[in-house]
């Protein structure tokens, strides 16, 4: 089974974000890999290791994406390839699945695994976007994925009513929740020799597409501004005698914010 | 005028709240409304779809449509979407939702926004703004397609009372079955609990709570108070809570009128799931914990001690 995920650079979330003129100051942000893609990564090597396929991450824009697919090697990856190029500066959702979908086709793939959102926007649209433009099956917020045999798997989806039992058919997409798996810490061993494997980097060209095949004449949607979010603000905080404090903010919740 | 299609949220064979919430929106903005209804054997919610707001109903109602299938689904989507010439479609913030909007934007090669909390409209121009980057920042969209497919955040709107629709069904042909992603069984959650996406009261408990007995006493505040009763990932992952309870930004997003944080710290990613609330109490043992920066009342205080005296004094005003 041959098995592509895929990984992308995010802001890291904890960090605080500043805003200039509706744009988001770059200074002093710091990059990390999206947590649910590193689900995602976590869960193809899990396949690799039970049921044997080879295991490729595609990584596209961001800039210099080594460090984060290096990680991915040393957790067990063992193909890297990165698509940059100037055309993918501000690429949204469905431009990166017209990528993905190149990329997909390059190189006969039975499973694309990505997380099922990125923490930078929380779109949550790539993977089902890449499996609608290859007309194949996908599944979405997916908890556990069994391999069946050659051509099928069987995923467990959170749904809204319950947990939702899908058999599928191969290719297709999944994208994974982080209630999947614990990505692993990776051994020092698989940092050393993650150090000497070589990442395939293309651009759009090379990849056999073009920015105007991607990217169409103009974006569909475009964000046009960054604002601050409406934060909440501190209220009253009560410390002290505990029967005292809560019957008094019991009396706060009924009276001044009536919502008892 | 422009036409918005909603698609009806229903769970269980009931239609939920947020129908409502998302049509009178439409309405609110002048806009022509349809809804579109995907299941089996609701044809009893005729009446409830156009008193939730709409004009027009399109109702897909097949035994194959029992169990959500996102192929199938979008497919009806996107039929509805086509006969009422739809300039936007709106689902509600639900799972079913989040798996067929890409789908059905790609589909109809329109515009796709998830998570939106605000939308605009002047003249052909749709501007839509949604949170970004667990919450941290508001980004104001601009939409170059004719059409927009959006997925409406849980609270976004309120629901006007005194809606009223007209009832003019039109019922969609049954979409082929998925025959490469089949359905095989639904492992219904526990019955019987209160839906966290519309309950008025979610109580979530945190690693404060410790041990099961702790996460039974807060389950018992929350099951007097026929609240929606949540989770913080630190239960989810120490396996004392379910998954399908984690509130936060990598699980559910809940704005009820009031949601208690009960033993939990306030980790960036749980916040970006509850802050929409309308009004938040926080109980937590270290008065630094960051959930007092979001809460409107906190109590500084060991949630075994206070879980049993929020339960009397709630109990007492109530009666």
């Amino acid at each position: 089974m041959k098995i592509l995920t895929t990984v992308k650079k995010v802001v890291d979330v904890e960090l605080n974000i500043h805003l200039e003129n509706g744009a988001i100051v770059e200074k002093g942000l710091q990059y990390v890999i999206n947590a649910w893609d590193e689900n995602a990564v976590e869960a193809a090597v899990q396949l690799k290791e039970n049921n044997g396929a080879e295991t490729t991450l595609v990584s596209v824009g961001g800039g210099d994406n080594t460090d984060m697919i290096r990680k991915c090697y040393a957790m067990g990856i063992e193909n890297g390839i990165h698509i940059e190029d100037p055309a993918l500066v501000d690429a949204g959702s469905s431009v990166f699945a017209k990528v993905l979908q190149k990329v997909f086709e390059n190189g006969d793939y039975d499973l694309v695994i990505t997380g099922k959102q990125a923490q930078d926007t929380d779109s949550g649209q790539t993977g089902i976007m890449l499996a609608e433009a290859l007309s194949i099956p996908c599944v979405s917020n997916v908890i556990s994925i069994e391999v069946i045999d050659d051509q099928n798997i069987k995923v467990s989806r959170l749904g809204d009513a319950g947990t939702e039992i899908v058999e599928i058919e191969l290719p297709a997409v999944v994208t994974v929740s982080d209630s999947i798996n614990e990505p692993r810490l990776p051994a020092m061993r698989g940092i050393m020799m993650a150090k000497k494997k070589k990442i395939q980097v293309m651009d759009l060209a090379a990849l056999g597409t073009s920015a105007e095949e991607v990217c169409g004449s103009t974006p569909k949607s475009k964000i046009i501004e960054f604002m601050a979010s409406q934060s909440r603000q501190a209220g009253q905080k009560f410390e002290g005698d505990a029967a005292e404090i809560t019957a008094k903010v019991v009396d706060l919740l009924a009276n001044e914010a009536k919502v008892l | 005028m422009a036409k918005v299609l909603v698609i009806a949220d229903i769970k269980q064979g009931v239609l939920k709240g947020s129908t409502t919430e998302l049509l009178s929106k439409a309405r609110a903005m002048g806009a022509e409304t349809a809804v579109v209804a995907i299941g089996s054997n609701i044809e009893s919610l005729t009446a409830d779809l156009a008193a939730a707001g709409s004009d027009t109903q399109y109702i897909a109602d097949d035994p194959g449509l029992e169990l959500f299938s996102a192929g199938p689904y979008a497919s009806c989507v996107v039929d509805a979407a086509k006969q009422f010439e739809a300039d936007m479609i709106w689902f509600g913030f639900s799972e079913s939702g989040k798996a067929s909007a890409p789908r059905v934007a790609a589909q109809l090669e329109a515009a796709c926004a998830t998570e939106i909390i605000e939308v605009e409209m002047e003249g052909d121009t749709i501007q839509v703004v949604r949170p970004a980057i667990a919450n941290k920042v508001l980004q104001r969209i601009q939409v170059n397609t004719r059409q927009l497919v959006a997925v409406i955040r849980a609270g976004a709107f309120e629901a006007d009372p005194d809606i009223t629709g007209t009832e003019n069904v039109v019922a969609l042909a049954a979409p082929p079955a998925d025959v490469k992603a089949v359905i095989k069984e639904l492992v219904l959650d526990a019955s019987g609990e209160v839906d966290l996406a519309d309950a008025d009261i979610v109580i979530s408990v945190g690693r404060g709570a410790k041990d099961q007995a702790g996460v039974d006493l807060v389950k018992e505040l929350a099951a007097e108070l026929e609240a929606g009763f949540g989770s913080s990932r630190a239960m989810v992952d120490s396996g004392l809570m379910a998954h399908n309870k984690q509130v936060g930004q990598t699980g559910k997003i809940v704005a009820p009128t009031l949601y208690m944080a009960m033993g939990i710290s306030g980790a960036i990613q749980h916040l970006a799931g509850m802050s929409g609330s309308k009004t938040i109490l926080a109980v937590n043992k270290d008065p630094e914990a960051p959930i007092f920066n979001v809460a409107d009342y906190g109590i500084v205080g060991d949630l075994f001690e206070v879980t049993p005296i929020l339960r009397e004094e709630i109990k007492k005003i109530r009666s």
